[in-house]
Order: structure tokens, then sequence, then C-alpha cells
């Protein structure tokens, strides 16, 4: 039962911590050439 | 071209400027983006990136080959070019401090017309923008 729910925290905690840990990324700037 | 790196994973907005060519892309908060993707998706639509600047937040690691790498949580990490700010960020590396900064991850060689954007990059580190 306990291992159930240490399973069920785990998950838990990942799906909200994993999108936060995504936005790593904060932006991007590119220049290009040969636009019309 | 706007439709085109729109269409790439992670992407929320795409701003362009016909102007001075400048592309600005705002990643979306809860996805992942990949800028050797958008770099891909500029040569595919026709167009030539002349240079690429990211921001990114990650902490600082160690390579088994000695060279500083900025690890970012999606599994992805960039190595950092061999400069004096990438040097002070030496002392970071392996420690729990994250890490905002902005930097070159692509400038189109001198001389070159049009080539395909390399699959490995090299992080110029530009500024340090946020220890935390």
């Amino acid at each position: 039962m306990k291992n159930k729910l240490a399973i069920f925290l785990v998950l838990l905690g990942s799906i909200v911590v994993l999108p936060l840990a995504k936005a790593q990324v904060k932006h991007i700037e590119m220049r290009v050439e040969g636009m019309t | 071209m706007k439709q085109h790196l729109g269409r790439q994973s992670g992407v929320q907005n795409v701003e362009v400027s016909l102007i001075d060519g400048k592309v600005e892309i705002t990643p979306k908060e809860d996805g992942q983006i990949d800028p050797a993707e958008l770099l891909k998706a500029t040569y595919d639509s026709g167009v030539t990136a002349a240079e690429m600047d990211i921001t990114a937040r990650g902490k600082i690691s160690k390579e088994a080959n000695g060279e500083l790498a900025l690890q970012l949580a999606t599994n992805r990490s960039y190595v950092l070019a061999d400069t004096e700010l990438a040097k002070r960020l030496e002392p970071l590396a392996g420690t729990a401090t994250s890490v905002t900064v902005r930097g070159q991850l692509y400038k189109k060689p001198p001389g070159a017309k049009r080539s395909k954007p390399p699959s490995s990059f090299k992080l110029v580190v530009l500024e340090v923008q946020k220890k935390e």
C-alpha cells in the first residue's frame, strides 16, 4: 500500500514539475538573409 | 517562413521583420523547442540563417573531455565555446545553481552563401543574465 502511495506521489510530482522544467530555452532570435 | 517556423514543435509565436531580416521566436512555456530544428526549418523554407542567438536557462556541467556545457532539463545540452565569459561559469559546474545566459548558437561562416546548418553547435556566451 505504501509503495503504491509512493509511486502515485512520484508520478504526481513529475506531472507538476516537468512542464515547468521544460521551459528552458526562453527566447530565440535569428537574423536571416534572402527574405523577399 | 513565418508559417513554416510556427509549425515547429514548441513554438508559440514568430515575429518576422522584413526590414532588417530579424526573426524573433517565443517558445511555448510548457513545450520543448529545438533550435537546431528551427535552423533546419529556416533553411527548408528557402532563406539563409545568418545567425541565431538564444536565451536559455540551465545548469553548468563539465563534459568528459573537460568542456563546459549548459545542461537543459530536457536532456539537451550545449557545449560552451571557450571564452572568458564561459570560463567564469566554470565554478558553477556540477552545482545546483541555474544560470540564464544569452549566447550565439550559430553564425553563418564568412563567405558562405547558402549552406546547410550544422548538426552540432557550440554556444558562445554573450551575457550571463541570472544565477539562481
